[in-house]
């Protein structure tokens, strides 16, 4: 793995996961006895293992990259076995990215074959480009292209990512059609093609539940097996989350700051559950769903953003009114009806909750 | 000689065991079948073979002294018990259900009256699961699935059972409970009495936990006999009912507890390419709901399936591969594909039939035991039917006809628009059909009384029904037929479709019979914290919801809130609850302070806010001057027609008002005075005459003081002007006589 950076590698803000987790993946390889299908650097298997975390048979400890459901992993492998590429589905801050970047990682040992969707992808970068001026100078010629990500994962067969699928737009994402039903991809300009080698696979996200997004043509649909990876189960799993992300992220944060007490991000999670749910988490009473996504994420940037306030403009501490600004940011997103969501969630439950007056006096305020 | 006795031990409802067994039987030819089953219900067997008989049926046993006591035993057609049944039967060879009699099972009366007759049968704990447990699986019917259902060469299986349940028997030394004790002693019973009788071929079907106890005869004789001694017993009548799948599953109140019904009549009905079957099965119910799913999509679900059940180191692949790689092949992140293959394919609608001389199922006896104590027999001719709900048996007959309703039991129509005219008298048809008892027989699936089924049937409906107004309508008919329980689910269901509803209208539809009940508390047993907390939270929220559901409204929808909104303001106002007054005179000022609100409404609003005291009069009479002098007139006389009207008495009444009106009639300028006319009248033609007649005496009487007033102090008023205007003001608020100034 190169970086194009004179800085040594620790400064380095990110590494590639194949890099950071080197280790690992040659421990488990070493273990790793089973059948692996062509051009894998490790069985479904032990790919499942690599994601999901466990202990190898010498004591090795392999950490967990994924906290949740094993069978959605294992779909997603499995579906990478057979002819159909892999689209994980899901809303944002549900580990899409992170989990398509660990299994590329794992299967190839190399996740940087990566497109990043965006409404401007042009079908240069999913299929090839021209170098111009060798172009000019030389005819056009295998020498004068620009391979795309795609093009080389095909060629070396490895897996390819395609970021964000749903906001390429709909012309440029049908271009992935041939790739992926003829496993080919013709040059025309020189009447020859690309043609995919085992080990060629792609892995795409795709958030299903923002605005202003390309839905996927049927014909795409069809190419692709869909897994959705799920929203944390239970609180305490996400409230962990949160809390884990937020530690990491303080770091960053030059003032001395106490750790949120559990209690407010407990508070914040449940909220932000209940309103993405619809329902109270002691299953009583129904509720409106506001229309943004009200996300993990998003409960780890609330925490954020609310500790940030604190240590800068506060006494260190997390209180109610440092997260119920953000809170009300996160929750309203469409003034009209997310704000009636709102107040009916503040009236009816927030209200006579034991331990939440001060959220409920905050937020008032707010609105 | 062969071994005499052949013990078959069984999976319940297992679609392996049942083809395993079907095999057995036809290789063994036994001379006598026995199986686990109640032999109250041997009268009964035979219909199992009956051409109208049609799977998934159950045997119900009750006590026709206290029909609530009973116990179904249901049969799918892929049950082993249902296949020896059909075999037996087929080759007139002699069968027989040996279980423990529940003549003797049903004679406890349990402490409380037995609603729950399902509970009346044993369950014993799962002993499977630790055999599974042992073979690595979380779930034993997985396991079972594997190892005994999923085997196509079954030679030897029912020995391989005997030995591991023997095994295991042993290895858990239970001292299993009296009553299991007691079946296993009958079933012992009943194999000797079959030796004795001098069947020489005996094969016995039972679970597979029970079979290697019934291997010994010898032995336990004696403590058998001593286990059967002197029980308790009781006369019980047994019949067959039709059965459901869904009622097959877990969901449901008398389930036997497999949750895929479905999917194992699947593996009953097909031996080779399970999965590719099951997978078109799925894409054809998938295309005729417009969900796309082509063929190949099948090829890929059951390549994914296969890939799966490979990396999980499985043989072939089980339920849940196929629902995962259907998952991710058909659905692309909506549940709308899965609960559709669940409900219809892994669940089923199947719905069974039991042919029409069986007897009589306990609804039928309770139906005829209401039609004598409330005399009303059951008549081909159609008559009516005049109900003064004030006497006891009328009010009776009333609930059951609404009950009978709720069956979809039509034998009672109501005669609409008779209701409105008194609230205690109710006019019914009635037309006796004969497919009611067919329907009975239906309806029986239900619950064993009238009272119970209708229950039953409301509790699902309401669970199914969607929208307010639906489960509003369902909610009065629920009350009228006086159902405990379903008005309960009803309330809740509410509550929960209030909460995910935009639609304030709905809501402040909902919100008036909810708060009678809450007053008035008319219904029995419904629990009123319940109902207290529906109607808060269905309060708070109607008061938030409202002031945009009031904005840019056209004539036709601010007159349907307007009425809506009286009816919502008596509703709070006979709760006499300040949380609840407080949140709605909030939300009427905001009503009253937003532009772009119907006169009506704003008017209606401003008046209640006056009432209420929330607004002085006079921040009414500046609301009420803008309202009339910077909009059109139409808005304006709507806003009059909101403020004013079915209110005489009031303006009669209350001096400051009719100043503040009279005023305003007298500041208009001529022009707009005539503009303005006939919209006021309309507004006055909703008051009582005599009431309108008192209006114009006051306005008569004030005006003379004021008129001498003005003379003594000062010239404002010309009296001369004054006089041109009084007959305008006479025709609009007198008696109609010539005006006497």
């Amino acid at each position: 793995m190169t970086y194009l950076t004179g800085e040594p590698l620790t400064s380095v803000l990110r590494r590639q996961a194949e890099d950071q987790y080197a280790e690992e993946l040659a421990e488990i390889s070493k273990f790793d006895k089973r059948i692996r299908p062509d051009r894998w650097k490790l069985s479904p298997w032990a790919v499942c293992s690599y994601v999901l975390g466990g202990r190898l048979e010498n004591g090795f400890v392999i950490s967990p990259k994924y906290i949740g459901d094993r069978r959605t992993i294992e779909i997603a492998v499995a579906s990478l076995t057979t002819d159909r590429a892999l689209l994980l589905l899901g809303l944002p801050g549900t580990a899409k990215t992170w989990v398509s970047e660990h299994l590329s990682a794992a299967i190839s040992g190399d996740s940087t074959m990566l497109v990043q969707g965006t409404a401007g992808t042009s079908e240069d970068s999913i299929r090839y480009g021209w170098n111009y001026a060798r172009l000019l100078s030389e005819g056009p010629s295998l020498s004068a292209l620009v391979p795309s990500p795609l093009m080389r994962a095909m060629s070396e067969g490895k897996i390819a990512r395609v970021e964000e699928l749903s906001r390429i737009p709909s012309e440029v994402q049908d271009s992935l059609i041939t790739i992926l039903s003829e496993k080919m991809l013709p040059i025309p300009e020189l009447a020859t093609q690309i043609s995919a080698i085992h080990g060629f696979n792609i892995i795409a996200t795709a958030n299903d539940r923002d605005r202003g997004v390309n839905d996927l043509s049927s014909a795409l649909k069809r190419r692709f097996n869909a897994v959705v990876l799920p929203l944390p189960k239970t609180l305490e799993e996400e409230v962990e989350i949160v809390r884990q992300r937020v530690a990491d992220l303080g770091r960053g944060i030059a003032a001395p700051i106490e750790p949120p007490a559990l209690e407010e991000i407990r508070r914040i999670v449940t909220l932000f559950r209940e309103l993405r749910g619809g329902i109270t988490l002691d299953g009583k009473s129904k509720l409106k769903s506001p229309s943004g996504t009200l996300s993990t994420a998003e409960a780890i940037s609330v925490v954020n953003s609310g500790v940030a306030l604190a240590s800068h403009f506060g006494d260190g501490t997390l209180r109610a009114d440092d997260v119920a600004s953000s809170i009300v940011g996160a929750v309203i997103k469409d003034p009209v009806n997310d704000r009636i969501v709102w107040k009916e969630y503040l009236e009816t439950v927030v209200k006579d909750r034991e331990g939440w007056k001060h959220l409920y006096r905050a937020c008032r305020e707010q609105a | 000689m062969n071994e005499p006795v052949h013990i078959f031990g069984i999976r319940h409802h297992g679609p392996g065991s049942a083809r395993s067994l079907l095999r057995a039987l036809e290789t063994v030819k036994p001379d006598i079948v026995l199986i686990e089953g109640p032999p109250d219900a041997e009268s009964v067997i035979e219909y199992a073979a009956n051409a109208e008989m049609k799977a998934p049926a159950a045997i119900l046993v009750y006590r026709p002294d206290m029909p609530r006591r009973a116990a179904f035993f249901p049969f799918a057609a892929f049950s082993p018990e249902w296949s020896a049944m059909r075999f037996a039967l087929n080759r007139k060879v002699h069968v027989r259900f040996i279980d423990l009699p529940h003549s003797h099972q049903l004679a406890d009366v349990p402490a409380d009256d037995g609603t729950d007759p399902q509970r009346s049968s044993y369950i014993p704990p799962d002993p499977l699961a630790i055999l599974a447990e042992a073979a690595g699986y979380i779930d034993s019917e997985l396991w079972w699935e594997k190892m005994v259902e999923h085997r196509s060469d079954d030679r030897g299986i029912f020995e391989a059972i005997l030995e591991a349940m023997t095994a295991l028997r042993q290895e858990l030394d239970e001292n299993p409970d009296i009553t299991e004790r007691r079946r296993e002693a009958s079933m012992r019973q009943a194999i000797r009495k079959a030796k004795k009788e001098s069947f020489s071929n005996i094969a016995v079907v039972c679970g597979a936990w029970h079979s290697p106890v019934l291997g010994d005869l010898k032995s336990t004789a004696k403590s058998d006999a001593e286990l059967l001694a002197n029980l308790p017993k009781v006369p019980v009548a047994a019949t067959w009912v039709p059965w459901t799948h869904a009622r097959l599953s877990y969901s449901s109140g008398y389930g036997a507890g497999i949750e895929s019904p479905g999917w194992y009549a699947h593996l009953w009905q097909t031996t080779t390419d399970v999965e590719s079957a099951w997978m078109t099965k799925v894409s054809r119910l998938l295309r005729e709901h417009d969900l796309s799913a082509s063929p190949a999509h099948i090829v890929e679900a059951v390549r994914l399936a296969e890939s799966l059940c490979s990396l999980r180191h499985r043989a072939k692949p089980g339920l849940a591969e196929l629902n995962e790689s259907a998952e991710a092949v058909f659905s692309f992140g909506s549940h709308l594909p899965l609960s559709l293959i669940h409900d219809k394919l892994i669940v089923g609608d199947d719905l069974g039939a039991v042919p029409l001389n069986t007897p009589k199922v306990p609804l039928q006896r309770d139906f005829e035991q209401h039609q004598k104590s409330l005399r009303l027999a059951p008549d081909a001719a159609i008559r009516d039917l005049d109900l003064d709900l004030r006497k006891e048996i009328d009010l009776n007959r009333s609930r059951m006809l609404h009950r009978l309703e709720l069956l979809d039991i039509d034998w009672g129509n109501i005669r609409s628009g008779v209701r409105g005219k008194g609230t205690f008298h109710e006019l019914w048809k009635l037309e006796w059909r004969p497919e009611f008892a067919v329907s009975i027989i239906e309806a029986s699936i239900w619950g064993n009384s009238i009272v119970d089924a209708a229950d039953n049937r409301t509790v699902n409906l309401a669970s199914t029904a969607h929208g307010l107004s639906a489960l509003c309508r369902l909610l009065e008919r629920a009350l009228l037929a006086e159902l405990p329980s379903a008005i309960q689910t009803l309330i809740k269901r509410v509550e929960e479709e209030s909460a995910a509803t935009n639609d304030v209208v709905q809501m402040l539809e909902s919100f008036t019979p909810l708060a009678k009940i809450a007053r008035y508390g008319n219904v029995r047993q419904t629990s009123s914290a319940l109902i207290d907390e529906t109607v808060r939270s269905l309060a708070l929220r109607i008061s938030i919801g409202l002031p945009a559901a009031t904005q840019s409204l056209d004539d036709d929808a601010a007159c349907v809130i307007y009425e809506l909104i009286k009816k919502f303001h008596s509703s709070i106002r006979l709760l006499q609850n300040q949380e609840f007054e407080l949140a709605w005179l909030n939300c009427a000022v905001v009503i009253v302070d937003s532009s772009g609100v119907h006169g009506l409404i704003a008017g209606r609003c401003c008046r209640i806010l006056m009432d209420s005291g929330t607004r002085s009069h006079d921040e009414t009479f500046i609301k009420l001057h803008r309202a009339i002098n910077e909009v059109d007139p139409q808005a304006a006389a709507a806003w009059i027609e909101g403020f004013l009207s079915n209110s005489g008495q009031l303006l009669m009444l209350d001096d400051i008002l009719r100043t503040i009106i009279d005023r305003w009639v007298c500041s208009l300028t001529d022009e707009s005075f005539e503009h303005l006319l006939p919209l006021i009248r309309r507004t006055f033609s909703t008051f009582e005459k005599p009431e309108r007649r008192a209006i114009g005496e006051k306005i008569k009487r004030s005006d003379k003081i004021a008129v001498d007033a003005d003379h003594r102090s000062s010239q404002l008023f010309d009296p001369r002007r004054l006089s041109l205007a009084m007959p305008l003001l006479n025709l609009l608020l007198g008696d109609g006589k010539e005006a006497r100034v």
